[in-house]
């Protein structure tokens, strides 16, 4: 068999690379810590393909630009890190009630407020819950190594333009920071709609119109209603997720992002002791895998949620068990990076505890 | 409440800004500082944008502030300096509080310049009583060297890099100094920790004044400007003395030029001993310092002129 191809690469820089080969030509970006990465790539990268890097005043600027570019039918992306996120809130809701494709990175660190530098899981409700105003949701990918930052990346761009919705990749200042190899999967570009309602010039058609704002009566519940439809569907077609030995397990631990990695290794040691024990892995965090979860409950299962944050995603998953198992949660809020070790001690005893 | 600005004079003053803060050693931030708390008496409030000076002067649980300071977002220290003035006031007005007090906002180039520009063109409009002093090193220092609206042309950042095919920022940098002074505010003033007493005596005369004032300090970063640690004072001299960073204020629209430089050295003083600008000196750049050079000249021109007609 040939030996993958494989690359050595910052987390950021991987993400930033997979945007360029899924055909990203317009990138918006602004400093923050811990992604500068993706501009600084992107910086020196778009020149190279004729594309276009544009640093903005503001991640205000930043995103509207992106929301600018998408209209007129860009692959268009803009990052930034927790508090940088949030002040995008606003556009990202425009771009959802515009049904614009774009896509919008999170590499987040600690919050709540200026917070710190380092990797965290407390964007969770923000990203999946809509995050800015209105009845909207955001597709959101949570990479949890090097080559789904790698993989994901691309995929972000194709469902974006499926769906015609911005989509999130839900990064941390761990899976953005960290080199390890992966194998630069190449991009292949999946049949998608034609992009009929793209603004570029009415010269020989008639104009088109691509807006969120909608007066007329029951105007914007008809394009609530779209939305909707849109999310249902993505509920029935986008759903990702990975288990980890959970056929036989009395345990099963449900951790997204970094927190999954360092959770499967806490996991794979007390297997090797012999405790039935299994991971669940949401790798699309809205469309939630509920249904693949509450599959899984009943049987005298008990779920352990561990999450970098006060608790967000048990929510989700309490939701999904509806009361059909015992469902615990450990999380480390402020930025805190679990240790394997760490969540050794506390599977093992959560594994311990009789339900 | 004017201190005497005499080095003996000060020696004597308790440090408002101490030691113990995390800047780089060599940083002109905390010079800029030191220079602006030393030359008043007057209690001050400092509000402070998120940059190196904030981050590195509050690490948890320390500060090296001696004056009540307050911290907001990125883009936000005149906008949170208005409620923190306008509440003081207020009390004033009820007779709650007596003292006066003065206020200060300190940002750097990328929390004034770019992200900050709103709220403290608003502030100033607004007609609140601060002082918002920029330090002005010229990038993104704290996220790691990325090019603002204050970077100069030619220099080299991480997201300007210089290459083969770009040869660093193809945009000269903007004049805030010139766009504070066109909202008709009572005071605006250019400064250089090189030139500490002119420097001192600008924020001196900018408490005395009502209203809003803004005062631009140039602020060597031997990171970003990849200098020498110890050159953070001559580089602010020459700065002055190549014209690039005037010394001027204009005070209710007259413009007055400060410290003229006896012998106005060519620009390549300031650049040459700064990385930022190393590829400016390969023959293919030429026509770039060429640019460089005459944009400074017609600057200084045009000031000169102001200065003469005013």
């Amino acid at each position: 068999m040939p030996k993958k191809k494989m690359l050595l690469m910052k987390g950021n820089e991987a993400l930033a690379e997979a945007a360029v080969h899924a055909g990203c030509r317009f990138y918006a970006g602004y400093p923050i810590t811990p992604q500068n990465e993706i501009p600084e790539y992107l910086s020196r990268r778009m020149p190279e393909v004729e594309g276009i890097f544009i640093q903005a005043e503001s991640e205000l600027a930043a995103v509207n630009m992106v929301y600018g570019a998408a209209a007129a039918g860009a692959r268009a992306m803009t990052s930034s890190s927790s508090p940088g996120i949030s002040l995008k809130q606003e556009a990202i809701s425009f771009l959802a009630g515009a049904e614009l494709p774009a896509v919008i990175v999170n590499i987040q660190r600690g919050g709540p407020g200026l917070g710190n530098i380092t990797a965290s899981q407390a964007d969770y409700f923000q990203a999946v819950k809509g995050g800015g105003h209105g009845d909207y949701h955001c597709m959101v990918f949570s990479p949890f190594n090097l080559q789904e930052m790698w993989d994901l990346t691309m995929r972000a761009f194709d469902k974006a333009d499926q769906y015609r919705t911005p989509v999130m990749i839900l990064g941390d200042g761990v899976v953005g920071q960290m080199m390890e190899p992966f194998h630069p999967t190449p991009y292949k570009r999946p049949r998608l709609p034609r992009k009929s309602w793209v603004l570029n010039g009415a010269k020989g058609r008639g104009p088109r119109v691509v807006r969120s704002l909608c007066m007329g009566t029951g105007e914007l519940e008809q394009r609530n209603l779209i939305l909707q439809k849109k999310y249902e569907l993505m509920k029935k077609q986008e759903v990702m997720c990975e288990e980890y030995d959970t056929k036989d397990a009395a345990l099963i631990v449900v951790a997204f992002g970094i927190a999954a990695r360092i959770g499967l290794s806490a996991v794979k040691e007390l297997r090797k002791e012999g405790r039935k024990i299994g991971l669940f892995r949401p790798i699309t965090l809205f469309p939630f895998p509920a249904k693949q979860i509450a599959a899984l409950s009943g049987k005298g299962r008990r779920f352990m949620v561990i999450e970098m944050n006060a608790g967000q995603m048990v929510e989700d998953v309490r939701l999904a068990v509806n009361g059909k198992a015992d469902v615990q949660f450990y999380g480390r809020p402020g930025g805190v990076v679990f240790t394997p070790e760490e969540l050794y001690g506390k599977l093992k005893s959560a594994y311990g505890r009789r339900g | 409440m004017a201190t005497t600005l005499t080095l003996k004079e000060l020696s004597k003053k308790e440090d408002r800004f101490t030691h113990g803060h995390r800047m780089c050693s060599g940083c002109g931030a905390p010079i800029v500082v030191k220079i602006a708390l030393m030359a008043t008496d007057y209690p001050v409030v400092i509000s402070n944008a998120t940059g190196c000076l904030e981050v590195s002067s509050c690490i948890s649980e320390f500060t090296a502030w001696n004056v009540p300071w307050i911290h907001t977002a990125f883009e936000n220290a005149a906008a949170t300096l208005s409620g923190v003035e306008t509440m003081y006031r207020s009390l004033k007005k009820q007779g709650k509080m007596d003292r006066e007090v003065k206020f200060i906002a300190f940002g750097g180039d990328g929390g004034t310049y770019d992200i900050g520009f709103q709220s403290l063109s608003g502030a100033m409009e607004r007609g609140h009583d601060m002082i918002y002093i920029c330090y002005d090193n010229g990038a993104y220092m704290n996220t790691g060297i990325q090019r603002s609206s204050a970077t100069p042309l030619g220099a080299d950042t991480t997201t300007c890099p210089a290459g083969s095919v770009i040869p660093g920022k193809l945009r000269s940098r903007k004049n805030l100094t010139k766009i504070m002074a066109a909202h008709n505010i009572p005071y605006v003033a250019q400064a250089s920790p090189s030139h500490w007493q002119d420097f001192a005596k600008k924020v001196q005369k900018a408490h005395e004044i009502k209203g809003p004032k803004f005062i631009n300090v140039i602020a060597p970063c031997n990171r970003g400007w990849r200098s020498k640690t110890n050159d953070a004072i001559l580089l602010s001299r020459l700065a002055v003395n190549t014209c690039y960073w005037p010394l001027y204020e204009i005070e209710n629209g007259t413009t007055k030029i400060t410290v003229t430089p006896k012998q106005k050295l060519p620009i390549v003083d300031f650049l040459k001993p700064q990385g930022r600008f190393k590829h400016l000196f390969s023959p293919e750049n030429e026509g770039l310092l060429t640019q460089v050079q005459d944009e400074i000249d017609r600057e200084w021109e045009k000031l000169l002129k102001e200065a003469k007609t005013d």
